[in-house]
């Protein structure tokens, strides 16, 4: 279920490990792209996420949500982007240090109360990208308002939502967990290391990918194609 | 002459560990603070310390002699490691909490075997019971050995339960015994040595600011004013073996506090990844068998049972596919009064959990999201 394949050879001429570095800042200083941490690269057209856009990850409860979408904040808040975090209860602050987020730069409203996205369409006026997770049904008058306001603002949206409660547009790309798989825990022995999840990517950008790829959270390493998968 | 006594499997071989100079407090409490720090050396060691009176705390045997390869190994660090806050110690191993003070005394690791001829010959003078004593002694009994001997039953008419339980002591079926255990110990721990976690205050970052932060944080400052300044908040990291201690979100522009020990390997703390929810509010968990008996963690922190089925919060039981653990969470525990540990588990739906053992409960803490 889990058969993988070598990443598939990029169609850009590899960049040389040394420069490798000194490239990826002028990716972000790039005005209409905002970096993603390199192990979730191909999950998006761009290999990084569009400013403007609005990216949905969706999932069962507690199968990795909360991870995929906090990690896509990673390489942004690092390469100094201002993050907002809206609705997110109770967050861990050692796992998102552990994913890579540069925590100097990131608000959170956890509790906004019903205001939820009145704070994420003002957070907009200040971050450069900001992930909600909704409380209750969201009306299709608060998504759209939101989804304007990323574009509006050039910024980046990110919606983490557990499946019975889905976003009720289209978004430019949509993330969904279809399955996932533990690592390291047996009866009683070993410690929970990562688990393998498969991401069905699809949406209007980059055009009805339809793809699904396997990678592991906390991303460490790159996505790959799924077997089988068209 | 050997009483021959087969030490039950209920009693547990425990290492004392006794600082002669710290058994009584002075004026200022420094042989309080002291003794904490005692704590923290055999803690490194074995985080199941328990304190039994001042100066005087146990550890469980065998954990720690398969980690060094022998009790000898154990006595060994023991006392070097105390030596080197200064103070005297004794260092002993036998089962029960009263043969491992007679052998921290005398200095001794006291086989299972050799327990009952160990006791014999102590003097009737250790039990701390002067009336029993002066009145056996009349009768010709001046050895725990004698007592051993003595009928138990007529032991228990003529002087009561207490004396009972002084022959179960000297026979080696116990280990407990009135007045050995001073329950104050804990308390007077936290008043002296509490936990005070003021960190220094953060050198930079907030001093210079970019464009970028001047936006946010005037971002910040509206959403203040409009939804409260408890509301928008910052992470703030800190290092704690507990992984919900490790961060804190802080109101936007609340004094900023250093990042302690950012980075730092925490013995005895969960590996990496941490848990990417981390409950404010812990919720009741319950753990069974897959008979549906409960699971619970022992005093020498493992599990009581397989676990095949957990319910949260009274929601219905699912079918647990892995677990790991538990781990002791007891990082000073004498000084907050919650001994703790921690068990991950996986359902077979794939939701990987943290439960809490805590008060002789589970809770869910945290989860994998």
């Amino acid at each position: 279920m889990f058969a993988s394949v070598p990443p598939r050879a990029s169609t850009r001429p590899a960049i040389p490990a040394a420069l490798a570095g000194r490239v990826r800042p002028l990716v972000a200083a790039s005005s209409r792209l905002i970096p993603v941490a390199p192990a979730l690269e191909a999950l998006f057209p761009d290999r990084a996420l569009r400013r403007g856009t609005t990216t949905v990850v969706r999932g069962p409860a507690g199968r990795g949500v909360r991870t995929l979408s906090l990690s896509m904040l990673s390489a942004a808040s690092a390469a100094g982007h201002w993050c907002g975090v809206v609705g997110l209860a109770d967050p861990g602050i050692s796992a998102m240090a552990e994913l890579g987020l540069d925590l100097r730069r990131v608000v959170f409203i956890p509790d906004a109360g019903g205001d939820w996205a009145t704070a994420a369409a003002e957070l907009f006026d200040g971050v450069d990208l900001v992930l909600v997770r909704p409380s209750g049904v969201v009306s299709h008058t608060v998504a759209r308002h939101l989804m304007s306001k990323a574009r509006e603002r050039k910024s980046v949206l990110v919606v983490a939502c557990s499946t019975p409660r889905p976003w009720p547009l289209g978004p430019e790309l949509e993330l969904s967990l279809c399955a996932s798989r533990w690592r390291g825990v047996g009866g009683g022995h070993g410690h929970l290391v990562s688990r393998e999840v498969e991401v069905e990517v699809t949406g209007r950008r980059g055009a009805d990918r339809g793809e699904r790829l396997s990678l592991q959270l906390p991303a460490g390493l790159g996505a790959h194609r799924v077997q089988g998968a068209s | 002459m050997r009483i021959e006594c087969k030490v039950p499997l209920e009693v547990e071989r425990l290492v004392a560990i006794c600082c002669p100079q710290l058994l009584d407090e002075g004026e200022r409490g420094v042989e309080v603070r002291h003794f904490a720090a005692v704590l923290e050396v055999v803690e490194e060691l074995c985080p199941w310390v328990t304190p039994v009176r001042l100066g005087i705390c146990t550890i469980p045997a065998r954990g720690p002699s398969r980690l060094l390869g022998g009790e000898a190994a154990v006595v060994g660090r023991l006392v070097t490691g105390v030596r080197q806050l200064g103070h005297e110690v004794q260092v002993g191993v036998a089962p029960g909490l009263f043969g491992a003070l007679q052998a921290a005394r005398a200095g001794l690791v006291v086989p299972d075997a050799e327990l009952s001829g160990f006791l014999a010959a102590l003097p009737l003078e250790v039990l701390g019971r002067d009336e029993l004593t002066g009145t056996l002694a009349r009768l010709g009994v001046r050895t725990l050995g004698q007592l051993a001997r003595l009928d138990p039953g007529r032991l228990h008419e003529r002087f009561g339960p207490d004396a009972l339980l002084c022959h179960r002591v000297a026979t080696g079926h116990s280990g407990e015994l009135a007045g050995l255990r001073d329950p104050a110990v804990l308390r007077r721990l936290r008043q002296v040595v509490g936990r005070s976690e003021a960190m220094p205050a953060q050198p930079d970052f907030y001093g210079g600011a970019d464009a970028g932060q001047q936006r946010a944080a005037q971002a910040a400052i509206r959403l203040q004013a409009k939804l409260g300044s408890d509301k928008v908040l910052v992470a703030r990291q800190r290092g704690a073996r507990d992984p919900s201690a490790r961060g804190v979100l802080v109101p936007w522009g609340s004094e900023p506090v250093a990042e302690e020990h950012l980075g730092a390997p925490w013995p005895g703390g969960l590996p990496a990844p941490s848990p990417s929810s981390v409950l404010a509010r812990p919720i009741p968990a319950v753990l069974c068998d897959a008979e549906g008996v409960e699971v619970i963690v022992t005093a020498r922190g493992l599990l009581s049972r397989r676990p095949a089925r957990c319910s949260i919060g009274g929601d219905p039981f699912v079918e647990v596919g892995a677990w790991a653990g538990p781990w002791p969470l007891t990082e000073r525990w004498w000084s907050t009064g919650q001994r703790r540990a921690r068990l991950q588990v996986v359902t077979t739906d794939q939701v990987a959990l943290l439960l809490g053992w805590a008060t002789g409960r589970w809770f869910l803490d945290a989860l994998y999201d």
